[in-house]
């Protein structure tokens, strides 16, 4: 049986790698149109989601996808079905959105060595005595020992978390944050925490516009020559931030209510319809993940 | 006034407001002013001397302590307070400070959505403004992905799909490279073409001599001037109590009169192409 699903997941693997690169023949410039600007690798998620060919997709659809095979990776607790989810929403991101194979690999890097840290302890124990299938000795005091089951019960977990950290990788590389605010509008979360995500986010842009710009001028005047210096003007540059932000919160309101703002943060949302391909697309995926399961 | 012509009734009517920010120097100190529809008016004066807390007074996001406020003839209470903000539409110095939405189609439609326009119409209006601004094609992008001159544009599209009679620009071309600078003026231009009724703050002398019909020159919250521009850069008093100096084509006039170049006739050319006709005109003489 086991045969059968690694064979099975070798031929989807086989299947979108050779889809991915017919399409990177057919374009090879995936950004077009908006410029590059550098910053942290928060930046560069939200840039992916700007960039993804997947934008065009519906949100709502897209979140709700992306929370099924969460769900289903994490409920079925199996090898396969996460290995499954693994691939295709990888897939996903890269193929159908677009997504440079590299800076997903570095994105998923992240949690990836979260999890070998993580699991290494579910792995591995220590006993004085020589047990378990693999041992070793440490200087004849004490052994680190691990057994098969616990390799693969450490496996399973690794694979299990990453398959759910590719299902919300899936949501977010290719739906920009703005989208995701109208979702979660629509599953009727309080209207505060809506307007708080909504000017947070875009607040955070310019905070830190305007703390790279402080940084820089404090940085022209020698002010991270060592380490006293660096300790003051990184407290000097953060309050004089909070002082930045609470004038520009004034500005901010001024011109909220200059437009008509009367306590509701209201915007034009693009209707996106969803495609049926998409939707039977993401059913025969659901129906392949059962199948596995039920097949394993 | 140089006509006498009698006019409308004013969009707008401003009687004897007074404004200060948590009792400290009065901002506005006593301003009248009535504007009336299609006008294109500058407004000088140094930083501080009370233009954009006038502006802000006249869109009614701040309320003056004394004074009153008419729109087309209605006194505006705190009723139809909205009725103001919807007719005055300003455009922040800033755009960073303007922009709230995460994409250029949100944040135009903020203004519009917040009238209670049924959707349709918002979406008319912002695509009509977008295009008007030529900003079509950035409509999915988000406002951090843009230049310091396409935020302007934003800025300024946001004004325009609310449809805003009296639109006010706060020192607009301040922080913008040469060539949006031009941008905006071409805009403006094309504005006061179509009789909107526009008033914009700036310290560009030369910008408001060419471009306005009327001049307004604010001092410590009051108005010391109020003319065409012709008049207002005449009268050397008033320029030096504002700390502004002669548009350049002025003072190029001036060295010529005194030259005998030129006849003493106050034909100050507006701009080059003026200039150009008149020198071509005197040779041809």
């Amino acid at each position: 049986m086991n045969q059968i699903m690694i064979g099975l997941l070798l031929v989807m693997a086989a299947g979108m790698f050779a889809h991915g690169l017919w399409k990177s023949r057919k374009h090879h410039h995936h950004y077009q149109g908006i410029g590059h600007k550098h910053g942290g690798s928060v930046l560069s998620v939200d840039y992916y989601a700007y960039a993804s060919h997947m934008r065009k997709w519906n949100a709502t659809f897209k979140v709700i996808f992306s929370m099924i095979c969460l769900l289903l990776c994490l409920i079925f607790n199996n090898i396969y079905v996460s290995l499954a989810v693994i691939l295709i929403m990888g897939y996903m991101a890269v193929v159908i959105g677009g997504l440079e194979f590299d800076h997903y690999i570095s994105m998923m890097m992240i949690p990836i060595v979260f999890l070998l840290f993580g699991s290494a302890a579910i792995a591995v124990g220590f006993s004085w005595d020589p047990i378990g299938e693999y041992n070793l000795s440490v200087f004849g005091l004490f052994y680190i020992y691990c057994s098969k089951a616990s390799l693969w019960k450490a496996a399973g977990l690794i694979f299990k978390a990453l398959g759910a950290v590719s299902a919300l990788y899936m949501m977010t590389l290719t739906t920009p944050l703005s989208e995701l605010i109208v979702v979660l509008r629509k599953a009727h979360l309080p209207k505060v925490i809506i307007e708080l995500m909504n000017m947070i986010y875009r607040y955070i842009f310019i905070m830190l516009d305007t703390h790279s710009r402080m940084k820089n001028s404090a940085e022209s005047r020698l002010g991270y020559v060592d380490f006293r210096t660096s300790c003051y003007s990184f407290g000097q540059v953060a309050s004089n931030l909070l002082i930045v932000s609470l004038k520009r919160g004034t500005d901010y309101y001024n011109a909220l209510e200059s437009r008509c703002y009367n306590g509701d943060l209201m915007f034009l949302e693009e209707e996106k319809p969803m495609k049926k391909t998409q939707v039977v697309g993401a059913a025969a995926v659901v129906a392949l993940l059962i199948v596995i399961k039920l097949g394993a | 006034m140089e006509t006498s012509v009698v006019r409308e009734q004013p969009i707008l009517k401003v009687e004897n407001i007074h404004f200060t920010y948590n009792g400290e120097k009065k901002a506005l100190d006593g301003v009248n002013l009535d504007i009336y529809e299609g006008e294109r008016i500058a407004v000088l004066g140094s930083n501080g001397a009370g233009k954009s807390t006038f502006f802000l007074n006249i869109n009614g996001v701040l309320k003056s302590e004394e004074g009153q406020i008419f729109y087309r003839g209605e006194k505006i209470t705190k009723k139809n307070l909205n009725h103001l903000r919807k007719n005055v539409g300003i455009v922040f110095q800033d755009a960073d400070n303007q922009i709230i939405a995460s994409t250029v189609m949100a944040e135009v439609s903020f203004g519009p959505m917040n009238l209670k326009l049924p959707r349709e119409e918002v979406v008319r209006r912002v695509d009509k403004a977008l295009e008007y601004m030529n900003i079509s094609d950035f409509k999915e992008r988000p406002p951090h992905y843009l230049s310091g001159g396409e935020k302007k544009r934003v800025s300024i599209a946001d004004i325009i799909a609310m449809e805003s009679e009296i639109i006010i620009f706060d020192e607009p071309t301040a922080a913008l490279d040469p060539q949006n600078a031009a941008m905006l003026e071409e805009v403006l231009a094309k504005m006061g073409k179509e009789g909107r009724t526009l008033l914009i703050s700036t310290h560009d002398v030369d910008f408001a001599y060419r471009w306005a019909e009327r001049v307004i020159v604010f001092c410590d919250g009051k108005i010391i001037a109020d003319d065409t521009p012709l008049n207002v850069f005449k009268q050397e008093d008033i320029l030096e109590r504002a700390n502004l100096k002669h548009p350049m084509m002025f003072d190029i006039y001036d060295i010529l009169k005194e030259n005998h170049v030129v006849p003493d006739e106050e034909r100050y050319p507006k701009n080059i192409s003026e200039f150009r006709n008149l020198i071509g005109q005197i040779q041809s003489q």
